[in-house]
């Protein structure tokens, strides 16, 4: 029986989860016990050339509906590129999608997939240092090009900001730990508000990571080509 | 370098002084010499002065809190000591030859699980129930915490390197984190291998590049910490009590490592397993951790601590004499009953001990660590194949209607 393309109405849910709580998740103990070859039978298996040496090195952190995954899959189609989203019904979706695309046009959709996981505590169990060199985290995105690491923030609902939201102080070192050394990483704020919370003194944190530097948003015109690159998330054209 | 954590009477040394935690009270005895010993009682501490802005949503919490100690450490030179208690005060003390000084009392952001000394005793770490290590300056012993890093869950355990360059710290999701100590941002490695919390740490002196850990998964792992790589692992349920694997309980076949302390010579390695009588000891080569002897004292240990000489003081759960010192001699350790500094310490520390319920001292800090997970896939899985089924057989129904259907139209088409 083919599959068909999962409707999104059956997967619907609400747009939070508690990431301290005690989930049931599939995890390896450290990075080298991860088997890919289920996520990415093309690459680790088969005839294909790219075989066994291939390693993720995207990485959408909080990937929603997969619009974004589906979208750099054919942008950096030798890329292996790992959702990973902790809602069970979103994240089912996204592996369903993936599955009816791949099925659909063969040979292509091979380098994502999506895993349900709390990417907050489980990070560096799927990651070594320095594995990962494009990391987006839900409403911040993290680009490299040409060397060059951009932190977009897409949602401009700054609430009170706890230990648990994605983006916190002490949870930035560890994604800069998976992220690839030797790169420029740059901060873009889309707002006033945001270049407010980055200079804020509950955010004197963010200023001490020496690897993320401060970048306003008018500065956003050096880089086109970076913003050009994502036609896939609404949310982001509308906001830059 | 001597810490404890959240216990309800933990042991230490300090140089000749001995030093016990007992709920509230701190107890410091010179082994060698009588003399007055020191005692702190963290009820009469000054209190946390009250804020206004915060006062509304604390209120609830205030009821519950005691003074119980929590944890404390004692600097490398053991000139210093650091404790930490149940009302969030952080009271550091000078030790000096003959007397003893309180140097400043401090207040935490959440209560502390662990504390360390950093090797060039400038400053005192502060690992607290909510992830975050806060650094206490002990030069300026005024002035407030610095938040240097956080896990997402409780940090279990603080240490540092020997060179002072890295923090190490343990949490209750297996996860070993070293980071680099003048930038914790920068995080060095994890050391991934446990299956469950991680509740003791050492760096063992004479070996600078190896951490020993210990776990609620009932092993003993050695790491190379700076690179994060696995040397090896000791299941200790082997070396313990092989009957009591054979039981089909969950609960029954857990065991964590309460305490892991080495010598002063750095030779050996001494082991306590939470709610089990023996106190096992490994020797250390580079990269190997081997078993070297045992010890089965009369009661439960709690706690153990070796002294200036090597010597092993151990506390034990039982009315009668809670404090033994052994002795390693001929490949087996002896108890030092008539020893005069035994004699001299624990006259002092008797009286404390007495004043402790029995329950309290046994109550296990660990049972409440071990994670419950909750399943919230199965039953979503069940329902959407529910959901599945009820479309595929609509859609063969409707793929049976549909042939009907075009027969029923052809003839009206045709009439």
């Amino acid at each position: 029986m083919t599959s068909f393309m999962p409707q999104k109405r059956y997967y619907r849910q609400r747009a939070h989860s508690n990431p301290m709580a005690h989930h049931e998740f599939n995890y390896p103990v450290c990075p080298e016990e991860m088997d890919w070859s289920e996520l990415y039978p093309d690459f680790f298996t088969g005839s294909s050339s790219k075989n066994g040496t291939s390693q993720v090195e995207f990485a959408d952190i909080g990937c929603g509906y997969g619009g974004l995954l589906v979208e750099l899959s054919t942008l950096f189609p030798d890329k292996l590129i790992l959702g990973m989203e902790i809602r069970v019904k979103v994240s089912d979706y996204v592996q369903d999608r993936i599955k009816s695309l791949r099925e659909s046009e063969p040979g292509s959709y091979q380098n994502i997939a999506c895993i349900r996981s709390n990417a907050m505590k489980y990070l560096p169990n799927f990651f070594s240092k320095g594995q990962v060199c494009m990391l987006l985290v839900a409403c911040l995105m993290m680009i490299m090009m040409m060397m060059v690491v951009v932190f977009l923030f897409l949602t401009p609902d700054l609430k009170e900001q706890h230990k648990w939201r994605i983006i916190s102080p002490t949870l930035l070192a560890e994604y800069a730990y998976t992220l690839r050394v030797g790169y420029v990483h740059t901060f873009i704020c889309t707002t006033e508000i945001h270049s407010s919370w980055w200079n804020g003194a509950k955010y004197f944190y963010l200023n001490t990571h020496w690897y993320f530097l401060y970048m306003h948003l008018y500065r956003l015109c050096f880089l086109p080509t970076l913003v050009s690159m994502f036609p896939g998330r609404v949310g982001t054209r509308r906001r830059i | 370098m001597i810490q404890t954590s959240d216990m309800s009477a933990s042991v230490g040394f300090c140089s000749r002084w001995f030093i016990s935690t007992c709920d509230r009270w701190l107890v410091a005895v010179d082994s060698k010499q009588d003399r007055e010993p020191f005692v702190f009682d963290c009820s009469t501490a000054e209190k946390k002065p009250k804020n206004p802005s915060t006062d509304g949503d604390e209120g609830g919490a205030e009821e519950t809190r005691s003074d119980r100690i929590l944890a404390f450490a004692v600097s490398p030179c053991g000139n210093l000591v650091a404790l930490t208690d149940d009302s969030k005060r952080l009271i550091l003390f000078r030790c000096e030859a003959s007397s003893w000084r309180c140097i400043s009392v401090r207040f935490v952001v959440r209560r502390c699980t662990s504390l360390a000394f950093s090797q060039a005793e400038d400053q005192l770490l502060a690992a607290d129930k909510s992830g975050d290590v806060y650094s206490f300056s002990v030069l300026n012993p005024d002035q407030d915490g610095e938040l240097k890093m956080g896990h997402l869950s409780m940090v279990l355990a603080v240490t540092l390197s020997l060179d002072d360059r890295f923090i190490i710290t343990s949490d209750r999701d297996e996860k070993i984190r070293v980071s680099c100590l003048r930038s914790p941002y920068n995080i060095q490695s994890f050391c991934l291998g446990h299956k469950q919390f991680i509740s003791a740490l050492l760096v063992p002196p004479g070996h600078s590049q190896r951490l020993v850990s210990g776990s609620g998964d009932g092993t003993l792992r050695l790491w190379e910490f700076e690179s994060g790589r696995h040397l090896q692992s000791v299941d200790l349920r082997d070396l313990m009590d092989p009957e009591k694997t054979d039981n089909d309980n969950e609960k029954e076949k857990r065991l964590t490592v309460g305490r892991i302390n080495i010598s002063p010579d750095a030779q050996l390695i001494a082991v306590v397993c939470d709610k089990v009588s023996l106190v096992q000891f490994f020797s250390l080569d580079q990269d190997q951790l081997s078993p070297h002897s045992r010890l089965t004292p009369p009661h439960q240990p709690l706690d153990v601590t070796f002294d200036p000489e090597g010597r092993l003081w151990v506390l034990m759960d039982s009315d009668h004499s809670p404090l033994q010192i052994y002795t390693h001699r001929c490949g087996s350790w002896q108890c030092d009953t008539d020893s005069p500094d035994l004699t001299r310490v624990s006259a002092a520390f008797r009286i404390h001990w007495d004043k402790l319920d029995a329950s309290v001292r046994t109550a296990s800090r660990f049972d409440h660590l071990y994670v419950v997970n909750y399943d919230n896939v199965s039953e979503y899985m069940k329902k959407k194949q529910q959901r599945l089924d009820q479309q595929s057989q609509k859609r063969n129904l409707d793929q049976k209607r549909r042939p009907d259907a075009k027969k029923m139209k052809t003839p009206t088409a045709n009439s």
